[in-house]
């Protein structure tokens, strides 16, 4: 396979959305809401649509805006099912977003017409076309990728965010109690992670899809934390895979000729099956780290 | 019995909390001194940890108000330290000891501020504190629960505050480690510190603690242990036939103790 430019970026791009989704979904899974970002990522879809209708293209400000909305309006109803009705987490997360999921399928349905937005796209995405999609300035100048941009912009917030937020972060992960109780803002933290998720999520929809960008959430973190207890590290392997799935998903999608996205969440898959079974034969298995260690006394 | 102080570090005035409209802590009112080792006892299910959470805001105050060093909490957070029980977070959590103890800084720190050399020095020292200076880089979710209990503790000093409130800290932690937390804790109020602790242990309430406060929903007392420890209040607040000098160790023996059936 010769140097193929139009592959390059493909991989450039895919891997550059899985390296920011994964840093999110790290924060995702040690507060135990990768679900949330599946909810989040669903609940985006009217958001996307009325910012669409607002501005009449997917490349405006508003669907982001519109998203980031929704997302946080997602997380908040969540909260509140939980805490002030009672309603258990698993069900307030299944009932709000199948709610904003199938109002965000109406409002396509009824700006049909007026919109050039389908459901195929938001869900499935397609990564293949991104070649084709190019930035062309007002003079006529060809910038390259338009989505290779977008995935750029997306990954330089989400990792100037959890830099500057690391410590406060990794607290409210732990303990969001003992954080409320020194002073940190932990509800405000949890909102802009949340906003972040969601912004994430619109920002890869059209390369992979709404529903694939859950598996970049979760998938890549939960495999990481298979062999590693240290948050350093298991946010380096989270990159690091998200690097390999985009490389092995595109020529394996290249080899059967099929959806690149689908095969980067197919390989992800198969890593984590791969790794969870190898844990679980071989509990002191040579990579693992200092984990399989038991406790001194109990 | 409840005796109050003058200038007290904390005051609880009326204090009532609910959860979901039924009420678990009633009209609490009291006033603690400064410097000194104060237990807050009672059976199950009495309110002892609704009471340090109150005190925290971490849960709504129905009714009444708390004041710490007659401030509210918000003016005075980094003058208070807290000990949540070790139950309350996952252990699992990828962190090491040393970066559970350096959490302690984070509210002297404040937003965006990355812990460095100077946090790191006092994570040290109050790692050796508690004894656990040899398992500064394990992984939190290697350790067993008494040492689990005394990171959390080691946390709280981080935090180099004036008042520490502690939520059950001996609850699975053997013998020894006790003692040794408790002369720590003597240490600490002999340096001027208040120290509030829950504790469910009678027996070793009576040897180390200055100050009692006796909780079953109401306040029963509060107040210097030689003047509330009386059988009278002890009954009051666990009910049953409670003959101090000789049957303590009973007490803690009866596990299905209800007061409300007495």
């Amino acid at each position: 396979m010769s140097f193929d430019q139009n592959a390059f970026l493909i991989i450039i791009t895919a891997s550059i959305i899985s390296i920011s989704c994964g840093l999110l979904g790290v924060f995702m899974m040690l507060r135990k809401m990768s679900m949330t970002g599946d909810a989040i990522s669903h609940a985006v879809l009217p958001g996307i649509v009325i910012g669409f209708f607002v501005s009449g293209s997917q490349r405006g400000l508003e669907v982001i805006i519109g998203a980031g909305i929704l997302g946080i309006l997602a997380t908040l109803i969540i909260d509140w099912l939980k805490n002030k009705a009672k309603v258990q987490l698993d069900a307030s997360i299944g009932i709000t977003f199948t709610l904003l999921f199938a109002i965000g399928i109406i409002l396509i349905n009824m700006l049909a017409y007026k919109v050039d937005l389908d459901q195929e796209c938001v869900l499935y995405g397609e990564i293949a076309y991104l070649p084709i999609d190019l930035w062309i300035t007002k003079a006529g100048f060809s910038m390259g990728p338009r989505i290779t941009y977008l995935a750029v912009l997306n990954l330089v917030l989400v990792s100037g965010f959890i830099f500057l937020l690391y410590k406060e972060l990794t607290l409210t992960s732990f303990d969001e109690n003992f954080g409320l109780v020194i002073g940190l803002p932990a509800g405000a933290i949890n909102l802009a992670l949340m906003s972040m998720v969601s912004y994430t999520t619109v920002s890869s929809f059209e390369a992979v899809g709404a529903i694939l960008v859950v598996a970049l959430l979760v998938v890549p973190p939960a495999t990481a934390f298979l062999w590693t207890k240290k948050l350093t590290s298991l946010i380096k392997l989270t990159c690091a895979l998200g690097i390999f799935i985009a490389i092995a998903g595109y020529y394996m999608a290249y080899l059967v000729d099929s959806s690149i996205a689908g095969m980067m969440v197919a390989v992800a898959g198969v890593i984590f099956l791969g790794s969870a079974f190898v844990k679980s034969i071989k509990p002191n298995w040579i990579f693992g780290t200092s984990s399989s260690i038991k406790p001194l006394e109990n | 019995m409840i005796i109050n102080v003058d200038s007290p570090v904390l005051e609880i005035h009326d204090l009532t909390v609910s959860y979901d409209q039924s009420p678990v802590l009633w009209n609490v009112d009291l006033s603690l001194p400064a410097g000194k080792l104060i237990g807050i006892l009672g059976p199950n299910g009495a309110g002892k940890s609704t009471l340090i959470k109150a005190i925290m805001g971490l849960i709504p105050i129905t009714g009444g108000y708390v004041k710490l060093f007659d401030r509210e909490l918000n003016d005075v957070r980094s003058r208070i330290s807290y000990v949540p029980q070790r139950e309350s977070v996952d252990w699992n959590f990828p962190a090491s000891v040393l970066d559970v103890v350096m959490m302690g800084t984070y509210g002297k720190l404040g937003l965006f501020r990355r812990p460095g050399k100077k946090e790191k020095k006092i994570a040290m020292d109050c790692l050796e504190k508690v004894g656990m200076q040899a398992f500064v880089d394990r992984q939190i979710s290697e350790l067993s629960g008494g040492q689990q209990q005394r990171v959390f503790i080691a946390r709280a000093l981080a935090q180099e505050a004036d008042l520490y409130l502690m939520d059950e800290p001996f609850a699975g932690v053997d013998m020894a480690t006790e003692t040794a937390i408790f002369q720590l804790l003597q240490e600490m109020t002999a340096a001027g510190k208040t120290v509030i602790v829950v504790h469910h242990d009678i027996h070793s309430a009576m040897n180390y603690f200055d100050w009692i406060i006796m909780l079953n929903l109401h306040l029963v007392a509060s107040g210097p242990k030689a003047q509330v420890v009386t059988e009278e209040l002890l009954r009051k607040t666990y009910g049953g036939k409670l003959n101090l000098l000789t049957k303590v160790t009973d007490i803690i023996r009866q596990k299905d103790f209800n007061p409300l059936k007495s």
